[in-house]
Order: C-alpha cells, then structure tokens, then sequence
C-alpha cells in the first residue's frame, strides 16, 4: 500500500515527518530512500520532533548510528558505509531494530534480509516543476494499512 | 566445585551459584532488555547473598548461543572479564540445552524455541529416555513452518518453551492440535540454574575452556549463504 504526497518545502517535509514520528511506536523501522539533498535529514528531523525528541539530529553518515534518548528513543542509522546487512548484524543492529526505540535507516537496502518485513519504505525524489519540490512516497506492508491511513489524514485535518 | 552461571541470551538476565552439592543462590529478571547495566549487580547480588566470594568460584558457566546478538556478547565478555581476571575456565552451555534442561524428566519431546525474527525460530528437539538427556535434533535456526512439519512426522506430544512461544503459540496450536503443551511460567525461560548444572555435567567430563578461547555462536546464516540459497532454491520453497 502506498500514499504520495508532494512536499512543496522543506517545512513540508518537516511537517510530514511529525505526522509520521506521532504515529510510530517502538520497533517500528522506517527505511528512507533519496539522493543526497532530497531531504532525508529534514525529514529525520521532523519524525525524531514527532516523537517528542528535543535533542538536535545530525548525519549518521560517519557515526553509522546516533541514538537519540526519549519516551521512545530514535536510532537514526545509515548504513552507506558498510558492506552488507552481516556487517549491520554484527553491530548489534537486529537488536537495535526490535527494541524498543524507532528506527530509521537510510541505505536500508543493504540490510534487506535481515530487515522486519513490516517495516515502512519511504522514498524522496525530486520533482522537476521546482527546486524545492518533492514526491514523498510512503510504502507499507498490509498490517500497516491503519499507520498509513493515519498519517495520510492527519493531512487533512489541518495539522 | 562451585560455579558462577550467566544466561543474557535473551530479555531474561540471569545469574547462579551452584556448587556439587546443591544451587546457593538464582536470580532472575525479566523486565526490560538492559543487561548492560543489571548484568554486574546481578552477578554481586548471588555472590554475597550466597556468601560467596568470587574467589571462591572454580569455573564461570556462560550461555553461549544462540540468542540475541548484544545479549550473547554482553555475557560473553562478561564472563570473559571474570574468568580471565581468575585465571578459571569458562564452560559455554547451549542456550537451548540450557532452556530444555528447565524441564527435567519431563515426557515426549521437549522443544525449545527463540525467537529468531522474520518467522525463523531457533530450536532443537530433546528427550528424556531412562533418566538420560538426549537431543533428537541438532541447534538450527529454521522456519518455524519447517520445524512443525518436522515435528507432524513424530508421534509424540511436544512441550514447548522459551520466547518464541508468544509469537507462535496460535500457529502452533493450530498445526499440533492436541499434542502441543506449553511449560509453565516457572519453567518457560532461561534460568541460570539449568546451565550451571549442564556446566557441572561438563566440567565432570573434563569440558571447559580458557577465557581467550571462548566465542558465543549465533547460529545465522551469513549475507552471502542467504544469497546462496534464494539463488539455488526456488522462490517460496524452505
């Protein structure tokens, strides 16, 4: 099941991430797919403030996992630097996966297999009608149909 | 002889002191997966409640795999830490050895199974045959599909155990029927106690091993064996 949406502004996408990080719970694994400069971050930023995090989020490119404490921690992981989903193992990321924060995995692909297969796939791409537009795509398994239909209405109620 | 028994393979972190004559002291928590920090207390806890010094204990027993990865590296180390600082052997106990032997004498096929995420179990088949302890079926960490299809070509009633029961326990209802018994809450973890006195049986037999030596095992297929496999095998197929 899909929901796109298109994001106009990095405050769009911003705000996309707080719908998103409200409704997600622990062991939730949100895998994100975009070229550099799509708005992953922005988008990390939003979800961690949807889960009431106050503490700033940076890159994970060279720490490959920044954990964010909270009523729900958010590990905030990027697997760019490794090799396979062994290597992503071997760190204990399983562990990380099916505990009790929420994680978001940029480079998520390289874990696939040992990934839970619920986990939600959002992809950002740019648009050509401007610099700053996006198509956000949300993918979920059908066990997640509720989170999808919540985040797609909390659009409409004026967030 | 007396031993100091870990088992953090899992959300349970346990800790024992067990001598040849009897169990002095267990502990048991099973609340929150923070082995880091509870691990060390735990362990200080069974010494001195038992009166026991750690100069006192002769071999550390470990639960050595499967199991969660940072739960089997954290009792790992630990256990290594302790051992080595010693200068005493550590005897690695499988921690579905551990798990089974929860349910001494036990009838028909015990199982044990751990979660193993994605549908996948960690199990083996044991069996108490004239006061023995036998293993029908060696660690492997399947589907749990292919484990009941296993066990629907044996005829016996099976006791299952451990933390794959909650994930599993309607499907495996439903595919067993009545031949599928579930152990009590008292018995359905690991226990410190059970690997400490699977670690004595060791030791007698002159098991055991230096704290450099020792590794956990994870029993998990590595990136490029799975890739091996979806090449070889048709899609859908175990």
């Amino acid at each position: 099941m899909r929901y796109s949406f298109v994001s106009k502004s990095p405050e769009d996408t911003l705000e996309f991430g707080i719908r998103l990080g409200k409704n997600l719970g622990p062991g939730d694994v949100v895998c994100l797919e975009g070229e550099l400069g799509a708005g992953k971050t922005v988008l990390t930023i939003g979800i961690a403030e949807g889960l009431g995090i106050k503490t700033g989020v940076t890159s994970p490119t060279f720490t490959i996992i920044n954990e964010y404490p909270g009523e729900i921690p958010l590990y905030h992981i990027d697997l760019y630097r490794l090799e396979d989903g062994d290597e992503f193992y071997y760190m204990g990321g399983e562990d990380l996966m099916y505990g009790q924060g929420v994680s978001v995995i940029e480079w998520a692909s390289r874990a696939e297999g040992i990934l839970p297969e619920d986990c939600l796939w959002i992809s950002i791409k740019r648009l050509d009608e401007s610099e700053d537009f996006r198509l956000i795509e949300l993918t979920v398994t059908e066990k997640r149909r509720d989170l999808l239909e919540r985040v797609s209405k909390s659009e409409n109620t004026g967030y | 002889m007396k031993i100091l028994a870990i088992d953090t393979s899992s959300m349970v972190a346990s800790a024992a002191v067990m001598d040849g004559q009897k169990l002095l002291a267990e502990y048991i928590v099973n609340h929150k997966r923070t082995h880091s920090e509870q691990l060390m207390p735990i362990i200080e806890k069974v010494l001195e409640s038992s009166g026991t010094s750690i100069r006192d204990i002769d071999a550390i027993a470990v639960a050595s795999g499967p199991g969660s990865f940072t739960g089997l590296r954290i009792g790992a180390a630990t256990a290594k830490g302790l051992a080595h600082a010693r200068g005493i052997k550590i005897v690695g106990v499988p921690t579905l050895d551990g798990l089974a032997f929860n349910l001494p004498h036990c009838q028909g096929i015990i199982c044990p199974i751990m979660d193993a995420r994605r549908n996948q179990v960690y199990t083996a088949l044991y069996k108490w045959e004239a006061g023995g302890f036998y293993k029908l079926m060696p660690h492997c960490a399947i589907a749990l599909s292919e484990l009941l299809e296993e066990l629907k070509r044996r005829e016996e009633r099976v006791v299952f155990l451990g933390d794959g029961v909650p994930v599993h326990r309607e499907t495996i209802k439903e595919e067993l029927g009545e031949r599928a018994e579930f152990a009590p809450k008292n018995a359905d973890r690991q226990r410190a106690s059970s690997i400490a006195e699977l670690a004595l049986q060791a030791l007698e037999r002159g098991e055991g091993q230096d704290a450099e030596a020792f590794v956990p095992f994870y029993l998990r297929k590595s990136q490029a064996e799975r890739e091996y496999d979806k090449k070889t095998k048709p899609e859908g197929s175990l």
